[in-house]
């Protein structure tokens, strides 16, 4: 019986391989071939010659490329095109090319003499390169994690597709504040986190109250905050990519960017508390009380640290553009932390606060457990 | 006072309050991680320095900081350092390779007209600091992860010392298996608080499915979190197998 289930087991799981790794082969064929679903012209460099190098200020290098590629859709498939490329060696926003990189191209309306194309280059395609991170990214939380690791997939995969269906309300509907969908959201993103990590159970729902409390209660705390300063200090100019207010947004960005940190707080010390408990059903509420506040004291620290470094990390080229064009620090500094840092701290504040919440939540749970039993 | 300055203070009461002395040292510790962050961004911009060789150095001091200043100096934070700057290099190779081919380095079209003013001609490499960008943003979770592997490897160790180095190694990657969904959570939602703008941005100029996957700040930001995802999966295996080996070893024999 058991070694029939094994195989049966172990069946599964072959087939579950082969469906994957078919996937994984399939998507790498397609999106070798894809030329076809672009609109824009897809060429491929075959040459690449490089006509002239100019010094720039001791520092860095101009170089022009002459490239010929061949167009791959399109009217004019199959047809060579001329491209002229100029790149620095420092790169910020050029780069060279090499025989084999494919490039979305505008085809120059006006032919040459000899018959042949020219153009100029719009950008990269990028896709076979995200893709082959995705996979590298998939195959290794499955190889390392199993079930946890299809799990988190499953988990940010349909976190995704919430945010963008989120963001789709959000933009079709005038009028709709934000902050308001970005709550909704946030239930909804934590019932399905915490959920799909630690299945359906006391633990869970003790996480995910303590989620929620602790989340909102660090909003509050960001807007008594920003209210009692008059938003002194914050400096919106440097926000990018901006179509809406800039301060909804960054509202609803610190909102979001906490959630995530206070969810796996929660999930620690839920679980804990309940192991504890599991372990030994006498163990007293004070003891519980105790346990739980040492190891909420171990992760608090290095949380707070993670939120600290996917945050400031991001801003480094920008700094590094300003402070090479001779902008003073005392400038570059606020124009260009302000918020990450405001965003950090508001995390960390949630993280900190979801420490007694979460570990209250799973005692009043705890307690429920036992007056049932 | 300034919103940084008023939430700081908030943010260190709570902490003491909370965590007592070891909360105000974890404040301290984000402070001095914020200085060697800093530090390393002012020496990045000198033309002509790696940054990657910087961002390793960080890293090593990041790690002590992290790993020595808070748990002092054992066998166990040994072994969870010397698996993080395992991680750091294995990962390190891979962002090279993957920013140089899918080109993500430095700035898209998208940001290039508010920084119309500046010269970008700088002479540092960008490439090089788009993978400094990426191995800082997840060196907190990696020496996080790393730690909360190896201590309860050694108590279990501790309590059956004749445990064989296959059943810890089995040990430690469940235990690994338990902080991996919550820890690549908190990297996921962080990313998606700090790309929200970005995400509305592409949504409300109607960005078409293939433009979003080929531009360059999308490409940037998802291979940042997928990485990102990567180390954290990546250090489990690593620090279960290294704090196996040398505690069995040491104690074993």
């Amino acid at each position: 019986m058991n070694i029939l289930k094994r195989n049966e087991r172990s069946y599964k799981q072959i087939l579950a391989y082969a469906i994957l790794i078919l996937c994984f082969v399939a998507s790498v064929i397609f999106v070798n071939h894809n030329h076809s679903f672009y609109q824009k012209p897809v060429a491929e460099v075959m040459e690449a010659t490089l006509v002239e190098t100019t010094l720039i200020n001791d520092i860095d290098s101009l170089f022009t490329q002459q490239l010929i590629a061949k167009l791959k859709n399109g009217p004019e498939k199959g047809q060579l095109i001329h491209i002229k490329n100029e790149y620095s060696t420092s790169g910020a926003y050029d780069q060279a090319y090499q025989p084999g990189n494919e490039l979305f191209v505008s085809i120059d309306p006006s032919k040459e003499e000899n018959g042949e194309l020219s153009g100029t280059i719009l950008d990269v395609k990028r896709d076979k390169y995200m893709l082959i991170v995705a996979w590298v990214f998939i195959f290794t939380l499955l190889i390392v994690g199993k079930k946890q690791g299809l799990f988190s997939i499953i988990s940010l995969a349909v976190n995704a597709a919430l945010l963008s269906y989120a963001l789709d309300v959000y933009v079709n509907h005038f009028g709709v504040s934000l902050l308001v969908i970005c709550s909704i959201s946030a239930v909804l993103f934590t019932v399905i986190s915490l959920v799909l990590i630690n299945g359906l159970n006391e633990k869970t729902y003790a996480a995910i109250v303590a989620t929620l409390l602790g989340t909102f209660l660090s909003l509050f705390i960001a807007y008594i905050a920003l209210w009692a300063t008059s938003e002194n200090g914050l400096r919106y100019e440097e926000m990018q990519f901006l179509t809406r207010p800039y301060q909804e947004v960054f509202m609803a960005g610190l909102f979001l960017g906490s959630l995530g940190g206070v969810m796996d707080i929660a999930i620690t010390m839920s679980s804990s508390i309940f192991g504890l408990y599991e372990k030994n059903h006498k163990i007293s509420l004070k003891a519980l009380q105790q346990s739980g506040l040492e190891i909420g004291k171990d992760i608090m620290g290095t949380m707070t640290n993670i939120l600290f470094f996917v945050y400031i990390s991001g801003s480094i080229p920008m700094i590094i553009l300003y402070l090479n064009n001779g902008v003073p620090l005392s400038y570059t500094l606020p124009m260009n932390l302000s918020l990450e840092l405001a965003r950090a701290l508001a995390g960390g504040i949630g993280i900190v606060l979801a420490i007694p919440i979460s570990l209250y939540a799973s005692i009043f749970f705890v307690t429920r457990k036992k007056a049932k039993s | 006072m300034s919103v940084q300055l008023l939430l700081g203070i908030i943010l260190f009461l709570l902490m003491a309050l909370v965590g007592g002395k070891k909360g105000v040292r974890s404040f301290f510790t984000l402070f001095l991680n914020f200085g060697v962050l800093f530090f390393t961004i002012i020496l990045m911009s000198i033309p002509n320095v790696n940054p990657i060789l910087l961002t390793i150095i960080a890293c090593i001091v990041v790690s002590c900081i992290n790993l020595f200043y808070i748990n002092g100096v054992n066998r166990i934070t040994k072994t969870a350092f010397f698996s993080s700057m395992i991680t750091i290099v294995i990962l390190l190779l891979f962002i090279v390779f993957i920013t140089e081919k899918a080109m993500i380095q430095g700035f898209g079209e998208e940001e290039i007209e508010e920084i119309g003013a500046f010269s970008l001609f700088i002479g540092v490499d960008f490439v090089k600091v788009a993978t400094a960008v990426i191995i800082m943003s997840t060196i907190g979770s990696i020496t996080d992860i790393a730690i909360s592997i190896a201590s309860p490897m050694r108590e279990l160790f501790q309590h059956n010392p004749s445990i064989d180095r296959k059943e810890l190694f089995t040990f430690g990657l469940e235990i690994g298996r338990d902080v991996l969904g919550t820890d690549t959570n908190t990297l996921f939602f962080a990313f998606f608080g700090s790309y929200l703008g970005l995400l509305i941005w592409f949504k409300d100029l109607s960005y078409s499915f293939g433009e979003i996957v080929n531009s360059k700040v999308f490409g940037a930001e998802m291979i940042t979190i997928l990485c990102a995802g990567i180390g954290v999966a990546l250090i489990i295996p690593i620090t279960a197998w290294i704090t196996a080996y040398f505690l069995v070893r040491v104690e074993g024999k």
